[in-house]
């Protein structure tokens, strides 16, 4: 909005002051032409001259305001840019905070680097009182769709007893299990499968 | 074949009325087959009658005992049938029922169909009534028994006559006439292949059964339905959503199964008549669809509204439901027992998922499996005595049976790649699986014994869940 009004007083200079330049021109033209339009851009003329000073404090005040719009540009994309990066490193900051926690096979345990990943977890939501989470319990393919469905939501508790444990509100967390029905890697290896046995979270903003 | 007619000749027929009835129900295709299937015990196929004098105690003698753990492959030859009609033209009907037939009684396993290049007999001289045919003929080719039919054509009007003869002895075992609509070729074909079944094995046969899984498809998985051969795929519900665990009620008019529809896995209900649903379970957590009892006044779910998932059993009559298990572990994957008083079901109460059972009100729990550590998916026999269930062994799964109090453990899939999720035919005759291998889903159905495995489908990105509808009386 601001941006948009400087624009409009520059451009509202640059036109009053070109009718002023170009007025001697208009005259003869005009005069030539027709009568009248001749009244009004003598009318307007007469303005002009008389306040020759004027036409200077003008150019350098229109001068200035240029500066001084294209300063204010350059803050305001600076601005922007740092308000970017300043976004950026907060979502950074939020997708370490809620990287995908992994299991072992058959297990529900957390493991101490997801402890840790579920520590940046709890310090954010504690700093961000904004957010709420949504904890999916995944599995790998292997055994029962109704035993990785349990298995995932033994994962996806985990994940919220610990969060709890760190003093986060139990109301602003959710879970879900997905069991083995939403593999992130569709692979039939081991290395798929340790992707697979995951909590994933769903972080949303109030 | 003036002379074996007597009895009055019924029509099949479909009741049109009744068949559109499905299309105002779009939204759920699928149902149409279960539907129809239901609608076939009632008003279709009261047909035929007419036994051709088939001496009464032949239900006594057991030709095929499928219980024998000796059994041998029975051999049985299908000659081609005769058109018994006054000349017309009938395509290749002579060789479609002996084909049809032949490959229905190949389907159940029991059965070596003797190849047609092996027959002797001269059809040009033979007949289709004992006094016409010689046995010899087919005794020296290995027959040990004989079946031979006869069909005639009138306009869109077909009667059918099968007669099933045991070569040995040179005597009629059961001859049945069937008269209908030439559309109902197949289903006269099914229902004398049936007749085989009780006339040899002392049991009619599933032809006229549905296996109901959940088929995954991309990010989408609903529940479908399919025949006992492999025919008629039909698509039961069109949530665009993850739905599982398909469970038909034991007279095939409901469905029960859990759906992610509505974002958490809720238990919804279906009237397979008329396509609808309702939600009968969404508390927060799992609602899991379970067996219901045989009787059908009652039907198992797992709830985890409690924070753990328990094994619950909802009353029909009550209209309640109540917590059978109390233990914070996983208790999962219930299943009945054929007279209803005990359930099997799955708990990791040890520190591994093992197969335990209790009694019908949740009290004695006992542990049956020990070997291995991952033990899931138990599946009582319906003729009671066996329970399937999908063990982990060297690193895959495969399928177990096991005596009902954890004894004579027995694996019965050893093809590579994993085999999983066992689900039990009416019979107790057949075991319905999925099998995965090089990455490749299928649906399986195998003999009991873990012999004559075979497709039902493929081609689908995941099968599960499956539930074996009870017979329908259609054959």
């Amino acid at each position: 909005m601001r941006r948009n009004a400087v624009v409009f007083f520059v451009m509202a200079l640059i036109l009053c002051l070109g009718l002023v330049l170009n007025t001697g021109c208009a005259k003869k033209v005009v005069k030539e032409a027709a009568e009248e339009k001749t009244a009004t851009v003598q009318k307007e003329a007469a303005a002009a001259p008389s306040q020759p000073a004027e036409t200077e404090e003008q150019r350098l005040a229109r001068e200035k305001a240029m500066k001084e719009a294209a300063l204010r540009e350059e803050q305001e994309r600076e601005r922007a840019l740092a308000a970017q990066k300043e976004k950026e490193a907060a979502a950074a900051a939020r997708a370490e905070a809620f990287a995908d926690i992994r299991f072992d096979f058959d297990k529900f345990d957390l493991k101490p680097e997801a402890r840790e990943t579920l520590k940046k977890a709890a310090a954010y939501m504690t700093a961000n009182k904004n957010v709420d989470v949504l904890v999916e319990g995944h599995c790998d393919e292997r055994g029962t769709v109704e035993y990785n469905l349990a298995l995932g939501e033994k994962r996806a508790q985990s994940a919220m007893k610990f969060l709890v444990d760190l003093g986060v509100d139990k109301a602003r967390i959710k879970t879900i299990s997905y069991g083995k029905e939403k593999p992130l890697d569709p692979g039939h290896n081991e290395e798929a499968w340790a992707k697979n046995r995951r909590d994933h979270f769903v972080v949303t903003e109030k | 074949m003036r002379e074996t007619q007597g009895p009055r000749i019924q029509g099949i027929q479909r009741s049109k009325g009744l068949m559109d009835k499905n299309s105002c129900f779009s939204l759920f295709t699928g149902f149409k087959a279960a539907y129809c299937l239901l609608l076939t015990v009632h008003c279709l196929f009261i047909a035929f009658f007419l036994v051709f004098g088939a001496a009464a105690p032949a239900c006594a003698r057991v030709y095929i005992d499928i219980d024998s753990p000796t059994l041998q492959k029975f051999p049985i030859a299908v000659a081609d049938f005769k058109n018994l009609g006054k000349g017309a033209d009938t395509g290749k009907l002579e060789t479609w029922f002996a084909d049809t037939l032949g490959g229905a009684l190949q389907l159940t396993g029991f059965f070596t169909i003797i190849q047609r290049k092996a027959f002797l007999e001269d059809s040009g001289k033979a007949g289709i009534t004992a006094d016409s045919i010689r046995f010899s003929d087919w005794t020296s080719i290995g027959a040990e028994s004989l079946i031979k039919g006869g069909f005639q054509v009138n306009g869109k009007e077909l009667v059918t006559e099968f007669r099933l003869f045991d070569a040995v002895q040179g005597k009629l075992i059961s001859g049945k006439r069937y008269t209908g609509k030439i559309d109902d070729r197949k289903d006269m074909v099914l229902k004398f292949a049936s007749e085989v079944l009780l006339q040899l094995t002392g049991e009619q046969g599933v032809f006229d059964t549905r296996i109901a899984f959940a088929g995954k498809k991309g990010s989408v998985t609903e529940i479908y339905t399919i025949r006992f051969d492999g025919s008629d795929l039909e698509k039961i519900t069109n949530f665009r959503s993850l739905t599982l665990l398909p469970r038909w009620s034991p007279d095939n008019r409901e469905m029960t199964f859990t759906s992610y529809r509505d974002g958490n896995p809720d238990l919804y209900l279906m009237d397979m008549s008329s396509g609808r649903t309702r939600k009968i379970s969404a508390s927060s957590g799992l609602n899991l669809a379970a067996p219901w009892s045989p009787d059908g006044t009652k039907m198992l779910m797992t709830l985890s509204k409690d924070g753990h998932q328990e094994i619950y059993v909802m009353d029909f009559r009550e209209g309640r439901s109540r917590r059978l298990t109390y233990n914070y572990s996983v208790n999962i994957s219930p299943s009945w027992s054929p007279d209803g008083k005990k359930i099997a079901f799955v708990s990791d109460r040890a520190g591994s998922p093992q197969i335990y059972v209790m009694n019908a009100d949740g009290s004695d729990p006992m542990r049956l499996t020990f070997q291995g550590n991952y033990n899931t998916s138990p599946s009582w026999s319906p003729k009671g005595k066996k329970i399937a269930f999908e063990g982990m062994v060297s690193g895959t799964f495969q399928i177990f049976l096991m005596d009902e109090n954890g004894n004579n453990v027995v694996q019965l899939t050893t093809e590579g790649g994993r085999n999983d999720s066992p689900s039990w035919s009416p019979d107790g005759r057949y075991i319905a699986f999925v099998s995965k291998k090089n990455g490749r889903y299928r649906l399986c159905v195998m003999n009991s014994n873990g012999s004559n495995v075979r497709v039902l489908h493929e081609g689908m990105d995941g099968y599960s869940g499956i539930s074996w509808s009870a017979r329908s009386n259609l054959y």
